[in-house]
């Protein structure tokens, strides 16, 4: 059986410094992955490296069944098919965020402007943000510059999602929108993987949470299985540590 | 004497200074021959002469050598730029050392080796275009250098994040640069290219080196010529405050792009 995503014994190091050390594991298709763990644990890196942002040094990993390590895959093809969010948005400032949405849409996969832009507008429809459809993203608010980079991940009708981090970088009042969004896209069957620190989330909607330290799943299962009974010495300190605050 | 206080020792000090500047000027005034100065810098009569010629011809040609050097040293500093950003060596190595040379090289050396040292080189070659062509190029080969490393600047002030969510779309690393990444880096080095156009504005009047007609002197030619016919300075002023009327502006115009794009900071 083809996973969505099988990743094989990855390893990446920047110089001397290895921060994935032999990382197995696989997300079907349709399933809701958190990846927690403290921060240095190689979680943001081995998301990256599902897109190929960073060159993994050893090892495989499997997109639906195709090698994407493979020298010689198509990257940018490869890409269209996996949405990506960032911590800090990285929407385009010098474009309108209906122009954040359509500028791959027409220019990579080749739609026609007015099928890229009807589809667009839907997304915007999805996270809300229908009425900011001319604005720039500098007079957005955090949480809905997020969104917006949601829905531009979206609209390349993406197979799967990557989350890195989605609401670090956001004030507190802001978190809440941009996990409601995220909650609905889960709901909808959307195979996501979420890097993130909001345990709540994890517990809510995750179907199973990954623990990371030091370059390596600790241990990974059904969120109220790691989160509420982990077995490890690590994971358990490291939640007590997030549940201090 | 009495110790003064360090306020009243500032105020002393400052007594002394303006009354040294109030007897350079007292001097300066009662002593200078006014008339004679008049007669030679601000002669009404020959400035009157000067125009419209000034004005249709030299300004005119100055504007004109200016915006082509412009275009071409634009066209040639973003294909160093992007050179000087590439992963491979040789294009680096290139655009470094051609970076450095005519950074390093007199404008005037440039101008004579395009207009004189080529021709001589390889008779029967000539760039197109007369003064014109030949001086645009020149002068367009040393500001690409400048505006090579304005750009690669403005490439580099640009986010990384900005290139991986491109990318992250499926974009290739040439359609990242052209629809990302240099849209940004051109608003955020406006205020240093326009800088670079005052420079080459005044560069222009190098171009008297490659010889002229009546048709093609640019501001400073022509002051110079009609200086000599008139044997009076009076044209040197007029075209001085010619300049001043175009570059002004544009440094004026530098100072509020820097002051905004602080603020939108």
């Amino acid at each position: 059986m083809t996973h969505a995503i099988d990743v094989r014994n990855l390893h990446k190091a920047f110089g001397d410094l290895e921060v994935l050390q032999g990382i197995d594991f696989t997300v079907e298709t349709g399933e809701v992955v958190c990846v927690l763990g403290p921060s240095g644990s190689g979680k943001s890196t081995l998301l990256r490296c599902l897109n190929r942002l960073e060159e993994p040094n050893g090892g495989q990993i499997l997109i639906d069944g195709e090698d994407i390590t493979d020298p010689d895959a198509d990257v940018d093809q490869l890409r269209t098919n996996i949405g990506m969010v960032f911590q800090q948005f990285n929407l385009f400032p010098h474009l309108t965020v209906l122009k954040n949405l359509t500028v791959a849409q027409t220019g990579v996969l080749g739609r026609p402007k007015a099928e890229a832009i009807s589809i667009a507008r839907e997304m915007l429809e999805r996270v809300g943000l229908s009425d900011k459809t001319h604005d720039y993203p500098a007079h957005l608010s955090g949480g809905q510059q997020q969104r917006v980079a949601i829905a531009r991940a979206l609209s390349m009708k993406p197979k799967m999602m990557l989350f890195d981090e989605p609401t670090s970088a956001l004030d507190p009042e802001l978190v809440g929108e941009v996990l409601d969004v995220m909650r609905t896209l889960a709901g909808e069957g959307m195979t996501m993987m979420v890097v993130t620190h909001e345990i709540g989330f994890a517990q809510e909607v995750a179907d199973r949470v990954v623990f990371m330290d030091a370059g390596v799943v600790v241990e990974e299962g059904r969120p109220e299985q790691v989160l509420e009974h982990p077995t490890h010495e690590r994971t358990k300190k490291f939640l007590r540590m997030v549940s201090e605050h | 004497m009495k110790k003064l206080k360090p306020r009243q020792r500032v105020l002393v000090y400052q007594l002394m200074m303006y009354g040294l500047a109030a007897v350079v000027v007292l001097v300066v005034v009662t002593q200078a021959d006014w008339p004679k100065i008049q007669k030679n810098f601000f002669n009404t009569e020959i400035a009157a002469d000067m125009f419209p010629e000034v004005i249709t011809s030299a300004v005119k040609n100055t504007a004109l050598y200016t915006a082509l050097s412009f275009v071409l040293g634009m066209v040639l500093a973003l294909a160093l730029a992007l050179m000087r950003l590439s992963s491979l060596k040789p294009f680096r190595a290139f655009a470094i050392g051609y970076i450095e040379l005519f950074r390093g090289l007199p404008a005037l050396i440039t101008l004579l080796f395009v207009g004189f040292g080529l021709p001589i080189a390889f008779s029967g070659f000539r760039i197109p275009g007369g003064v014109l062509g030949r001086g645009s190029v020149g002068l367009a080969l040393v500001a690409g250098a400048y505006m090579a490393e304005t750009i690669r600047a403005g490439i580099e002030a640009v986010p990384k994040g900005q290139t991986e969510a491109a990318r992250s779309l499926g974009m290739s690393q040439t359609r990242t640069m052209f629809t990302i990444i240099l849209p940004q880096a051109f608003r955020i080095i406006i205020p240093p290219l326009t800088n670079e156009l005052v420079l080459l504005i005044k560069d222009t009047s190098l171009f008297f080196i490659l010889g002229s007609t009546p048709g093609t002197k640019e501001l400073t030619k022509f002051a110079r010529d009609f200086m000599n016919a008139e044997r009076n300075a009076t044209p040197l002023t007029v075209v001085a405050i010619l300049y001043l009327l175009i570059t002004l502006p544009l440094t004026f115009l530098v100072r509020r792009l820097e002051r905004s794009a602080a603020k939108a900071r």
